[in-house]
């Protein structure tokens, strides 16, 4: 009988453990400057097949900033994950100010006052900044006060340096300031340990430079901050005391900042010379494909999101757009897939106006879309590899007859896809569901290349995908580059964009900042580009205006 | 004039309370469209007891029970079991549809006592039904307990994250939509109708569905759609009191209740509306929440 | 997610994704659950649950007794059946089908009061045309909101659904179509009687038929897999450049044309109507519709499967009504058992999500 009320309970509430107003256990107040706040040793975690940390040694003090760099996969997700206690780890101990603890969720770190501010929002964007910070929140009160709670956080926003509007709601804050929110989130809970999840990696350079100045100002007192980065090497360099960097798990190096040097740390984190050098092959440029001229759209809130670009494409061309996300590019790309309405302008493809056509009717002419969403959008879970291809195939005369499918030749296409492109599965009726991620990415190539489009559409292909998967990916799209494709890439990588393109486009606030052929582009220009640089600093490279972009 | 306008206030009730219960439990992120099967439990239950008790209230409290039952059930198959909460509303409406008629058509034609009423026409139902669109607006919009529920309703992962029980927060909500859908049914079958017939609920819970739809969560607009609708509804019954002379067959006037709410939310649906309901809609609701 | 249930070791698991078969096995099960869950409800209420059983399918099947009208209703349960899948394969829940069937009966009705001195070659033919065209006009308009402005068709199809029945009731009771009796209407002239084959009316092979021709539509044509495309993903159908609107429109065009056809069978093929009985009478028959959700579901939107559970459920309710007469028991029990299969239904589809596997253990 009471095992069945247990399970009864159980079923009834599933966390694991009461929540209620608990009382700190090692208060972090009143800790000093230079007192070790966390330390860890020897933490330890295995995933199958894998070791994410190996014997980790870590040690942040109060009133320090001590980044730790690592790529992809070299275990800083694991790390930080075991730090505020979403995963346990299998070896290993951690110290809180001395004294072990052991982590059964976060909400035992962020009692501890350890905070987390990660990479993609946990952030409610209806509700407003201020009621974010308050939810959840011990100390709040049964009956709302928000003037009480609006004063504190404006004293911590005061004591930092934050320039926020706490009533704003948050789908309407921009990164830099959503990123301040939940920061103040943390720091309203008791934070003296900061985790930060790629802090910088969708700010635009002047967000990153007020943020560093933050975090300058947040390290004066007794604040504790980790940020973990994988890019964006020199800027929170410049701001962290420590570096430790990760690699395959280990720490393989863990000095002072000063000590330090970009080249080293480089190397450090890479281990050897990753050259990435894409063979751009020598293309001869063919026939005009696609011109756009002053295409605007609305965001899916309904403001304009673009704002009349025009720019041309021709056949065996890369063109490449960079750009923080956000910025409008997503709506291109939608616009000129015949996704989304467009409020004026005009897209002419191989000579047709095509500017209300269908998306069906852009399929058929020739156009190709690789969207950023790989899953429920790119593809369909629940359907075989041989259904995800006949979503390309079913209005094909070749494929359809007389209202039927002609499945025998949809598989042969299939199979030939399949192979050509490497998709990993056990057999062309696996469902989608079952492939990794980098699989899903090559069967939508599968499905969009073989048809020979003129005009491919590439949607952050790479975003979120391993080494290998992000290699396949961008040979493939040289391949058809080679063939005589014109290929519009979208990237938030800003290298990739550099390294594949012919020209590039920076976007900023939904129009082309400037049009530059990739000869003359460098890291630089283009990042200030895509940040809305300052005017003189373009006038002085460039000599005049160049707002609303041109061919 | 005065006997109409009672008719209508009292329909109001019944859909304030179907409606509120129901606003409440959206928020949370639960998705009831069943409120016409709690509904009829409701009566049903109601009713029956009543008529064997000769007590409303204990009728009432009957009712309103048998509906917090139901309200439990439909938690317990989207919250525990996630399942698709439209396939588990839609199973207890057609329960109900099927028990209530074995249950209580052989009641049909019988009445229950004469309830309480105010100044002789109005029952002070409604001015508790008035009373709590003020609670629960107080609740949603002042508290913390409101802005926990609001955060499950948007987002149960990140309300999570805060420390907050997301199924301990959602199964109060649906309780709560349950109970008042079986009060507003007992209401409906002891105080509006006071008699049996087959299936009374007659469409009401579809419209106080859609009354929540169209009132984009806000329960001061849930209140303004109930009153109006109370008086589309009790037009469609007795239109010669309000509009004589009509002359309009029984049938037609009856339409006109269904007539309106399409009509409303094709309204809600135009693009000038369509942007503001998107964002007024709780982000989770419908989809069960699933720990990693 | 790994609750311990306390039981010796069993753990849950999350399904990837539910094969044929899985899904085949939980409605059995939810079937079997159902008849035990109704035994035991027939013994509380005295009777004896075999002897009960017995009862209702031996009359249910027996030519001079039941058998007929368990046909007959079986046939509108599966045309409701097939109305109800349809549109959900695509991913709208056409609850619309009472409403369909009442329009679709206005459809017929008209045509046959206004040209009943044709021939049944002709009148029978338009009869089933205009009573298909009202009914997919009723699932059109439910369709074209949803499609074009995202309404949400559950309720719109429910008003819908009042709506008809109060059309029906104008017409009928005391209204232009009024018989005899005041409120049921003039019956059909003899030309409209659905000519009977092995002494069913015709129609009930109509309804097979259209299940077979959906199951191959599914499997096989162009739009049955733009379908199963927009009910899957609609982000990831537009972008393959299908057409929601078209889609939508068609799923719930066809969805009221059948039900449009049923109409025809409901009142033209039982000799026991043969006219619009009064309101009592064929708001029954619309509730029946309703059954074709649970039927649906539990068939999981196999148009094939759906013959065989509609004659079982079918069978299930003309044989109900035996156990009224013969063992004394109360009216609707029926319906009861409908409800307590949904109810088992719908608890199994936790089973969709997830498994119940033992825990190895670690040596």
């Amino acid at each position: 009988m009471p095992a069945l009320t247990q399970k009864i309970r159980n079923i009834v509430s599933r966390t694991p453990m009461k929540r209620g107003r608990r009382i700190r256990k090692i208060p972090l107040e009143g800790i000093k400057r230079g007192e070790t706040i966390l330390r860890t040793k020897g933490i330890t975690k295995k995933f199958p097949g894998v070791v994410a940390n190996n014997h980790i040694d870590f040690e942040i003090k109060a009133g320090e900033i001590h980044a730790v760099l690592g790529e992809n996969g070299a275990g800083k997700t694991t790390l930080m994950n075991i730090l505020f206690g979403i995963l346990r780890p299998d070896k290993g101990e951690i110290y809180v100010r001395g004294r072990r603890v052991e982590f059964k969720s976060p909400l035992d770190a962020i009692d501890l006052g350890i905070g987390m501010v990660h990479q993609h929002r946990k952030l409610i964007p209806a509700h407003t900044a201020l009621e974010n910070i308050v939810l959840g929140h011990p100390k709040t009160e049964k009956i709302l006060d928000m003037r009480r709670a609006g004063g504190e956080v404006k004293e911590l926003c005061r004591k930092y340096g934050f320039k926020i509007d706490l009533n704003t709601r948050v789908w309407q804050l921009p990164a830099g300031e959503q990123q301040l929110v939940e920061i103040l989130k943390a720091l309203y809970r008791g934070a003296k340990l900061l985790i930060l999840d790629e802090p910088t990696s969708v700010l635009t350079p002047l967000e990153t430079e007020r943020f560093l100045k933050s975090l300058r100002t947040m390290a004066k007192g007794e604040l504790a901050i980790i940020p973990f980065i994988t890019h964006k090497l020199p800027e929170v360099l410049s701001v962290s005391d420590r570096v430790t960097i990760l690699r395959r798990g280990k720490v393989v190096k863990h000095l002072e900042t000063r000590k330090a040097t970009m080249k080293a740390l480089a190397k450090h984190m890479v281990g050897r010379e990753v050259l990435f050098r894409l063979k751009k092959p020598k293309v001869k440029k063919g026939k005009e494909v696609l011109r756009v001229e002053n295409l605007s759209a609305l965001s899916d809130k309904g403001i304009l999101a673009l704002k009349g670009v025009s720019f041309s494409i021709r056949e065996g061309e890369i063109f490449g757009i960079a750009g923080i996300s956000g910025n409008g590019q997503h709506e291109l790309a939608e616009a000129l897939a015949g996704l989304r309405k467009t409020e004026g302008g005009k897209v002419v493809f191989q000579g047709r106006d095509i500017t209300r056509a269908s998306t069906l009717e852009r399929l058929k002419k020739g156009i190709g879309y690789i969207p950023p969403e790989r899953v429920g959008v790119g593809t369909v879970g629940e359907f075989s590899l041989v259904d995800n291809i006949a979503m390309n195939l079913y209005f094909d005369k070749e494929f359809s007859k007389r209202g039927l499918l002609d499945y025998k030749r949809i598989r042969k296409h299939t199979e030939k896809a399949i192979s050509e492109f490497d998709v990993m599965a056990p057999n062309i009726d696996t469902k989608a569901v079952h492939l990794s991620g980098g699989n899903l990415q090559k069967l939508i190539l599968a499905r969009a290349i073989p048809r020979t489009p003129r005009l491919l559409i590439a949607n952050l292909p790479t975003h979120g995908l391993d080494v290998g998967a992000t290699e396949f990916v961008r040979n493939r799209l040289m391949a058809c580059k080679k063939e005589g494709m014109g290929i519009l890439l979208i990237s938030e990588d800003l290298d990739e964009v550099l390294q594949m393109s012919d020209k590039i486009a920076p976007i900023y606030e939904g129009k082309f900042v400037d049009i530059v052929p990739a000869e003359k582009a460098s890291k630089e220009t283009m990042g200030a580009m895509m940040a809305g640089a300052p005017l003189e600093r373009r006038t002085k490279r460039r000599g005049k205006q160049l707002l609303g972009g041109h061919k | 004039m005065w006997p109409f306008i009672a008719r209508c206030l009292e329909v109001a009730t019944i859909l304030l309370f179907a409606g509120i219960g129901e606003l409440l439990d959206q928020r949370s992120g639960v998705l009831n469209v069943g409120i016409e099967g709690l509904m009829l439990f409701g009566a049903a239950s109601g009713f029956i007891t009543a008529f064997h008790t000769g007590s409303l209230l204990i009728g009432f409290i009957i009712g309103t029970a048998v509906g917090g039952i139901f309200g439990f059930l439909h938690g317990l198959f989207s919250i525990t079991l996630k399942v698709n909460q439209i396939v588990s509303a839609m199973g207890i409406w057609i329960f109900a549809i099927g028990f209530t008629t074995f249950w209580a058509d052989r009641y049909s034609g019988s009445t229950v006592p004469l309830s309480p009423r105010m100044g002789n026409h109005l029952s002070p139902l409604f001015f508790l039904a008035i009373a709590l669109v003020f609670i629960v607006w107080f609740i949603l919009s002042k508290t913390h307990l409101g802005l926990k529920i609001r955060s499950v309703g948007e987002d149960p992962s990140v309300a999570e994250a805060t420390g907050i029980n997301v199924v301990r927060t959602r199964y109060p909500c649906v309780v709560v939509g349950g109970l008042l859908g079986g009060l507003a049914g007992a209401f409906m079958s002891l105080t509006y109708l006071r008699l049996w017939g087959h299936l009374p609920t007659d469409g009401m819970g579809w419209i106080a569905l859609a009354l929540v739809l169209f009132s984009m969560w806000k329960p001061w607009i849930l209140l303004a759609g109930a009153l109006i609708f109370g008086v589309v509804w009790q037009f469609g019954i007795s239109p010669e009191l309000f509009v004589p002379g009509l002359g309009l067959p029984l049938g037609v006037c009856r339409m006109f209740p269904f007539i309106a709410t399409i009509v409303v939310l094709i309204v809600i649906s135009t693009p000038k509306f369509r942007r503001k309901w998107g964002l007024a809609k709780p982000a989770a609701l419908g989809l069960p929440y699933i720990k990693e | 997610m790994r609750p311990k249930l306390g039981l010796r070791g069993l753990k849950l698991e999350k399904v990837l994704v539910l094969t044929g078969r899985d899904a085949v096995k939980i409605s059995v099960a939810s079937i079997i659950t159902a008849f035990i869950l109704f035994s035991i409800f027939l013994l509380l209420e005295g009777a004896n649950p075999i002897e009960a059983y017995g009862h209702i399918f031996s009359y249910a099947f027996d030519p001079r007794l039941g058998l007929p009208t368990t046909i007959h209703r079986s046939t509108i349960l599966l045309f409701a059946t097939l109305a109800f899948i349809l549109p959900l394969k695509a991913g709208l829940w056409n609850i619309g089908m009472e409403g369909q069937l009442y329009l679709g009966t206005v459809g017929a009705f008209a045509v046959a009061y206004a040209f009943g001195n044709l021939p049944s070659g002709i009148l029978i033919p338009l009869m089933l045309i205009t009573a298909g065209l009202f009914g997919a006009i009723y699932g059109a308009f439910a369709g074209f909101l949803k499609g074009k402005l995202g309404v949400n068709e559950i309720v719109i199809t429910l008003m819908l659904n009042l709506i008809g029945y109060w059309l029906l009731y104008t017409l009928v009771v005391g209204g232009p179509w009024m018989g005899i009796a005041e409120s049921q209407s003039r019956p059909l002239p003899a030309s409209a009687w659905a000519p009977m084959i092995w002494k069913v009316p015709f129609t009930v092979f109509l309804a097979p038929a259209i299940a077979v021709m959906l199951y191959f539509l599914f499997k096989r044509s162009t739009i049955g897999f733009q379908v199963k495309a927009l009910g899957s993903s609609q982000p990831a159908a537009e972008h393959a450049g299908i057409n929601p609107l078209k889609i939508s429109l068609f799923v719930m065009v066809v969805g009221g044309a059948l039900m449009g056809l049923s109409a025809y069978h409901t009142w033209a093929g039982d000799p026991a109507f043969h006219l619009i009985p009064r309101p009592e009478g064929y708001r029954g028959i619309g509730e029946l519709t309703y059954w074709g959700i649970m039927v649906g579901l539990i068939c999981i939107l196999n148009p094939l499967a759906a013959i065989p559970a509609a004659i079982f459920v079918g069978s299930l309710k003309e044989g109900g009504t035996v156990l009224v007469r013969r063992l004394g028991l109360t009216y609707g029990l029926d319906y009861v058992f409908m409800g307590i299969l949904f109810l088992t239904f719908v608890a199994l589809q936790f089973f969709y999500r997830y498994r119940i596997m033992r825990v190895k253990k670690k040596g």
